[in-house]
């Protein structure tokens, strides 16, 4: 019992001494060195681009790692505490900016910043006005999904088909303000939305047997529990003869046929470039609007449509990149 | 008075092992009786307890309880009127709570559990008296745990605890069996002080038959769920325990 | 010094939940699941409460008040609790698998409470930022603002439950916990009793989670994911490691426990070899090491009558 006692004891010191000792900063003489925390919400593709994206905005812009940029990655495995303490970790350790990625990682780090002068830039939170990352020390860039363009992209493809199916999972506040949009645009293009939402990865199978004869193709959002089990859904939807369209290209290269997409280490070199003036002085993380990537690309994936007999316009063709090369 | 009237009950009804235990069952409980039940195991001597107290449900038949008819009522509904201590001392106190809050707890046995204080301060001198009766320096350990304490300290505090209000029936479920012989014999005469005090109407089930003699005005023995003896004041005195032994 | 504090911090709000917990764990001796759910319904009806602008929400608020935010929150834990205790005393249903039954329908109702997945009230007045707050705390004491009150509320808990138990009613649930045929001897329903204590324990729950939803500024629907492994270790740990100290309550040694706890997880987050996501790891073995070492748990009272 003694030892127990002990070793706890010695673990709260060594987070007492830890937590100290990250308190006093490295200071180089000659060059500007800065700090910042990376948080990113879980592992999932996507999302890594991102992160892929930001450093190398950071660097296009002279931040570089290991020369005049300390990088504190932390990944917060999808858990809501985690993300909570990360974030007080970077405030406690005093970085000069927070990188967060994805919407709960967002908030946990505006939260413990505010009051503290640590500048927050996120990306990939999809709708920062309903997540409230729009006024004070924040701003970031949103991955919008090109809805409009995705459903152009559905028509040209499949010019007799009528209804699209789109599984989404409930806990993912992104997800249902896209499904509006899909909703609300659907019509002018001729077709209705059939969603299906489920609460955890084991759901999965079962929905997309339920929602398969109700559609004539599918389309993704960023759903991380979705997106995770693309390869049981892309089984499936490929026996039934219906063609999954994904919303990036990493989905693309799974198997989707086709995606308008967000390129996401583009948008995170676009939030790398706004974190770069926010160190530099240049401006203030509340100067800066959030902003959104207005062009969409389009993948392509030549194996699946010829799998499934479909085919593209030449104005498409000509714009598309093909993964299958 | 207590009334068992015809009671039939059938263990594992339906299935291979099906064995009826009780046929048409009799029994009447005078006031003030305080009755001796012994019997081999599986003479249904507990069985006849558990029915009383209601933990043991009836095929059917009837349990009156001071011409009330109780048999529909749940079993925590009947202890109101009856104490009952198990065999086991640990069954019949809190043993994670101290001396002085078990007795609190079975002083306010019958009255509402709400949010006044637990312990009430002018009751202790009364606990204290009460413990010191048992004679075994319980008086002195009121904020023990009773978990610490010895067997036959948590049957004496059981016994008490059990009796302290005013209750009309007590029930001793073969409370002296786990005991050394010296304790059993302390609470054998600490029960009769207490049942002669509150004049309770008793039955004790044992499997001592020199108590069974010795302690009681009525001597009941069982035999696979029938009565084979039941004999009371001048008769029970003159039975002997050779005389048991050879029914056995 | 900021990491102490965050600690602490950490460590008061989830105290909270850990002496909901330590009520239906420990005293009544119910594995109670319902805390998954719990734990966040308290926070969606706080998130509904703030956020919505109808003017009933308004009134019943008192003008969107957080501190009656609050006890609407305990509430809702109670009512979770009490259906509970209706599934595992009524149906007769087993308490580990009556927890669970509640938990898997609240997430639903908590998404349809709050309204959404994910609900921000950063601007909005909580119990750690209002203008009344704003008054009592000058400048310098900012830094603890959010300590303090936590340590206030949690003290307050633990005063007030510390209170019930000394009471006739209180002792009547810690003989539930301890020896239910005792409590059947003193003609008392052992049933009533246990949903009493899982009212009280969810009550308790549901409240830690709104004040944590105030401090973090948004509610998030999985916030309650593993809300019962964590009070759980808090209240083991709590127990475990003040065992010997006689003079320390087990309220206390509970509220301890949890800032041991958080310690330990903020620790871990240091360690050069651990990653973030081996946190769950270190918890689970952390746990595991902690349940070795505790002796002698209480023993429920069975006997085969």
């Amino acid at each position: 019992m003694k030892k127990i006692i002990i070793g706890l004891v010695l673990i709260l010191a060594i987070g007492l001494f830890t937590g100290c000792s990250s308190d006093t900063q490295a200071t180089d003489i000659e060059v500007d060195q800065y700090t910042i925390g990376i948080t990113q919400f879980g592992e999932h593709a996507s999302l890594d681009n991102c992160r892929e994206g930001f450093i190398a905005g950071l660097a296009e812009e002279g931040f570089i790692e290991g020369e005049n940029l300390t990088i504190i990655y932390e990944n917060a495995q999808f858990d809501n505490g985690i993300s909570n303490q990360i974030a007080q970790s970077f405030v406690s350790k005093k970085v000069d900016l927070i990188g967060a990625i994805a919407t709960p990682v967002a908030q946990s780090s505006f939260n413990a910043a505010k009051d503290k002068d640590i500048p927050v830039v996120f990306t990939a939170v999809t709708d920062p006005v309903a997540a409230m990352l729009t006024e004070g020390n924040v701003t970031g860039t949103s991955d919008k999904l090109p809805v409009e363009a995705q459903l152009k992209l559905i028509r040209a493809m499949l010019p007799q088909a009528k209804n699209i199916g789109i599984l989404y999972t409930t806990s993912e506040v992104n997800s249902l303000s896209t499904i509006e949009e899909y909703k609300a645009l659907a019509g002018n293009y001729g077709f209705e939305i059939v969603d299906m939402g489920v609460s955890a990865t084991a759901d999965v199978p079962l929905a997309v047997d339920r929602i398969l004869p109700q559609v004539d193709a599918m389309t993704n959002l960023t759903d991380n529990t979705v997106v995770g089990s693309l390869p049981v859904i892309l089984e499936k939807a490929n026996a039934k003869g219906v063609p999954v369209f994904g919303s990036e290209i990493e989905q693309v290269k799974l198997g989707c046929i086709a995606s308008e997409g967000i390129e996401y280490v583009e948008l995170g070199k676009q939030t790398g470039r706004m974190a770069a003036q926010i160190l530099s002085g240049e401006k203030t993380a509340d100067e800066i609007a959030y902003e959104i990537i207005e062009k969409s690309s389009l993948y392509i994936n030549s194996h699946v449509m010829e799998e499934f007999n479909l085919s593209l316009a030449q104005e498409y063709m000509d714009r598309a990149m093909d993964v299958a090369e | 008075m207590l009334e068992l009237r015809k009671i039939y009950k059938t263990f594992n009804k339906g299935t291979k092992h099906e064995s009826e235990l009780f046929h048409d069952f009799n029994l009447k409980v005078e006031k003030n009786d305080f009755i001796s039940v012994i019997g081999n195991n599986g003479s249904g001597k507990t069985s006849l307890i558990n029915i009383i107290c209601g933990s043991l449900e009836i095929d059917s038949g009837q349990v009156i309880l001071d011409n009330e008819d109780i048999t529909n009522k749940k079993d925590f509904q009947r202890y109101s009127k009856i104490g009952r201590v198990y065999q086991e001392p640990s069954v019949g106190t809190c043993t994670d709570m101290t001396v002085l809050e078990n007795m609190s707890l079975a002083d306010n046995k019958g009255k509402s559990y709400n949010l006044t204080r637990g312990i009430r301060k002018n009751r202790i001198e009364f606990y204290k008296d009460r413990l010191r009766d048992l004679d075994l320096d319980l008086e002195n350990k009121l904020n023990v745990r009773v978990g610490e304490l010895s067997g036959g300290q948590r049957q004496a505090m059981a016994l008490l605890m059990a009796t302290m209000t005013p209750i009309e029936y007590l029930i001793l479920d073969e409370h002296t069996a786990a005991l050394d012989p010296k304790v059993a014999d302390i609470i054998m005469k600490l029960t009769e002080k207490i049942v002669k005090e509150k004049k309770l109407t008793t039955i004790m089930v044992t499997h001592n038959i020199n108590y069974a003699l010795e302690y009681g005005n009525r001597l009941l023995m069982m035999n696979q769920g029938e009565i084979i003896l039941d004999e009371k004041d001048e008769k029970k005195n003159k039975i002997t325990a050779g005389e048991i032994l050879s029914i056995y | 010094m900021d990491i102490f504090i965050g600690i602490l911090e950490q460590g008061m709000i989830y105290a909270i939940l850990a002496l909901g917990l330590y009520i239906t764990y420990r005293i009544l001796n119910f594995p109670d699941l319902t805390v998954d759910g719990s734990f966040p319904l308290g926070a969606a009806v706080t998130a509904y409460l703030m956020t919505n602008t109808g003017d009933l929400v308004a009134t019943i608020s008192l003008g969107h008040n957080p501190y009656i935010i609050c006890l609407y929150a305990l509430m809702a834990g109670a009512i979770a609790g009490l259906v509970t205790g209706i599934i595992h005393v009524k149906f007769n249903i087993r308490d580990l698998i009556s927890g669970i039954i509640t938990m898997t329908g609240l997430y639903s109702i908590n998404l349809r409470i709050a309204g959404s997945a994910n609900v921000p009230i950063f601007n909005l007045d909580t119990i750690f930022s209002n203008s009344t707050m704003d008054m009592i705390f000058p400048e310098s004491l900012l830094r603890y603002k959010v300590i303090i009150i936590a340590t206030i509320i949690t003290i307050a808990t633990k005063i007030i439950l510390d209170l019930y138990l000394k009471t006739k009613s209180g002792f009547l649930l810690r003989a539930v916990g301890n020896n239910e045929i005792l409590v059947t001897t003193l003609a008392k329903d052992n049933g009533n009793i246990k949903i009493l204590g899982l009212v009280i324990g969810n009550g308790i729950v549901a409240l830690s989670g709104s004040i944590l939803m105030q401090q973090q500024g948004f509610f998030e629907i999985t916030m309650g994911t593993g809300a019962m492994v964590l009070g759980l270790a808090s209240v083991i740990i709590g127990i475990n490691v003040f065992k010997k100290i006689k003079f320390v309550k087990a309220t206390t040694s509970v509220i301890f426990g949890s800032i041991i706890y958080k310690a330990a997880m903020s620790a871990a987050m240091d360690i050069r070899f651990a990653r973030a996501s081996d946190m769950k790891l270190i918890t689970a073995i952390l746990f595991l090491l902690i349940l070795i070492f505790s002796e002698g748990k209480k023993k429920k009272v069975k006997v085969d009558a």
